[in-house]
């Protein structure tokens, strides 16, 4: 073990994080491989979103801190660390909602743009080809329903290219059409562009899928990692978490 | 003696004033709907405008140059705004927004007080008017003020220009997608506060516009703001907060109840009347003719 060497696409070292009496993160340390798919799992209350919300600079740790790509993003802003490439979503989707579906992704696309990359006329229509939402192009947003709103925000993270991807639980209440689409979407960017994701997901199915390795959270610190098969057979994930051995 | 003619002449009227009032209720209404905050030192900004164009028109300008000083008195309140976003909001606005609006309020009714004194300190509580020789516009039979008639269509110009910006540019998508998730700008890259800069200077650039623009009419003293202010909220409440047809609408329909309330019933009054549509659309529809209660998505 040489943890100083390696250069890992993302890395939380020791954080910290208390909300009043509740000790969310505690001593969390992790790291993810350039161009992995690792999975996020664990109990609800162990941590997960608070764990993400400190990795995108949604809340500052009380100690430790976060490295993409070997940088610390200590003292980032949130828009900061979304144009260093950390894109994420969220659980309860925040869209634009009296924009369209059009706006929505041309919002995400200038938020970013680098001058070379063209007036995002184009990369608008092909992504409204591939999330196949295009008799809703002109439709705001507040008016999809959940799954299709939870796939444009997941399309929006993807109109410009971006290191890394941490969303949090893109799946929850989706249907299985759009869930589908939505996994093909993570593995051909991962594929194409070698993106790193974590995701944070209650969907074993779906995390066996697109997950070679898991990391399991409780109680506000990191129980468990390895293959799903590995974590799932262990005493205390069966307990604290899965109430019964997979399979 | 409801002759045609006085109906006609108290519309237009009606409507030249609302227009002026609905920009007040604009930059209200429009820092509320990016940055979450209500800006009570609107009014001081309204002030600063009509000072800014009194003093460029009496000391610098010269009265036909009166478009040009509208132009940079708008400029010049833009400026502050942008100063002080910078140096008296955004250090609000760094912290948790549990508070936010809070702090803003004591902040912004401080910078009130402090504009107010400066003005009284520095003018006196003497009235000035920058004067206007501009004719007399004759509308078939019946004449108008012309320096009433110069505020609308700049007003006007000036509600193209913001509906334009809004709508057609880079700028104008990135503060419509903030007034609608401060979040998601940021998850997308934008720098919100840099967003809420800009919307601070225009707002308080269209009170400072309203100003200069007025300033013929209603005069220039250091307490000038409060009415228009008033006015400006009146206007808020009937037209939803955050909503800018609202506020356009609403504007408008004061100035049409103020105006006829004036010519008909009585023009003591005509501060009043206002507040009595208030009362009718808090009773009929609590959110305004265009608020929404609640944002989703």
């Amino acid at each position: 073990m040489a943890p100083h060497q390696k250069v890992w696409a993302l890395e939380t070292i020791g954080l910290r994080k208390r909300f009043g009496g509740l000790l969310a993160n505690n001593d969390v340390s992790l790291t993810v491989d350039q161009g992995e798919v690792r999975g996020l799992i664990g109990p609800n209350g162990a941590g997960k979103t608070t764990l993400v919300n400190l990795v995108t600079g949604v809340h500052a740790a009380d100690a430790g801190e976060v490295k993409l790509a070997g940088r610390s993003l200590r003292g980032c802003d949130m828009h900061e660390i979304a144009r260093m490439g950390l894109v994420r979503s969220f659980q309860v989707t925040r869209l634009f909602g009296s924009m369209t579906v059009r706006e929505n992704l041309m919002t995400a696309f200038l938020a970013r743009r680098s001058p070379e990359a063209g007036d995002g006329e184009e990369r608008t229509e092909s992504m409204i080809r591939v999330t196949t939402l295009g008799h809703l192009a002109d439709t705001p947003a507040k008016k999809l329903s959940g799954g299709q709103r939870a796939l444009l925000q997941m399309a929006c993270g993807f109109m410009v290219p971006s290191s890394c991807y941490v969303l949090d639980e893109p799946f929850a209440g989706i249907n299985p059409v759009i869930k589908d689409a939505m996994i093909d979407m993570i593995v051909d960017v991962n594929k194409r562009t070698g993106a790193t994701f974590l995701v944070v997901s209650h969907e074993m199915a779906v995390i066996r899928r697109l997950c070679p390795q898991v990391t399991v959270m409780m109680e506000g610190r990191v129980a468990a990692q390895g293959t799903l098969d590995e974590v799932a057979r262990l005493p205390d994930v069966i307990s604290g978490y899965l109430g019964k051995s997979l399979e | 003696m409801f002759s045609t003619e006085l109906v006609v002449q108290t519309f237009i009227s009606g409507v030249m004033i609302g227009v002026l009032y609905a920009l007040m209720a604009l930059g209200i209404t429009f820092i509320y709907s990016i940055m979450r905050m209500i800006n009570w030192a609107m009014g001081e900004f309204y002030m600063i405008g009509s000072y800014l164009q009194y003093m460029l028109v009496a000391l610098v300008l010269g009265p036909d140059l009166w478009w040009l000083a509208i132009l940079i008195s708008t400029a010049g309140v833009f400026v502050m705004g942008l100063v002080v976003q910078w140096g008296l909001l955004k250090p609000i606005f760094r912290k948790p927004p549990e508070q936010r609006d809070d702090y803003a309020t004591v902040v912004t009714l401080a910078l009130l007080l402090f504009l107010r004194s400066v003005a009284t300190g520095l003018s006196g509580p003497n009235q000035y008017s920058p004067g206007s020789d501009l004719p007399i516009i004759m509308v078939g039979p019946m004449p108008l003020a012309g320096a009433r008639v110069a505020a609308f269509l700049f007003a006007l110009a000036a509600l193209a220009l913001f509906y334009v910006v809004l709508r057609y540019t880079w700028y104008g998508l990135a503060l419509r997608a903030t007034s609608q998730s401060r979040v998601g700008v940021q998850t997308a890259g934008i720098d919100v506060l840099a967003v809420d800069r800009l919307a601070f200077g225009i707002g308080v650039a269209l009170a400072g516009l309203a100003g200069a623009l007025l300033a013929p009419v209603f005069l220039v003293y250091p307490t000038n703001g409060l009415i228009t202010t008033v006015k400006g909220f009146e206007i808020v409440v009937i037209g939803g907060l955050g909503s800018i047809p609202g506020a356009l609408i609403a504007g408008v329909m004061l100035g049409l109840i103020e105006s006829f309330g004036a010519a008909f019933v009585d023009s003591s009054y005509q501060n009043i009347y206002g507040f009595a549509l208030v009362l009718a659309i808090l009773v009929l529809k609590p959110n305004g003719l265009f608020g929404e209660r609640g944002r989703e998505a």
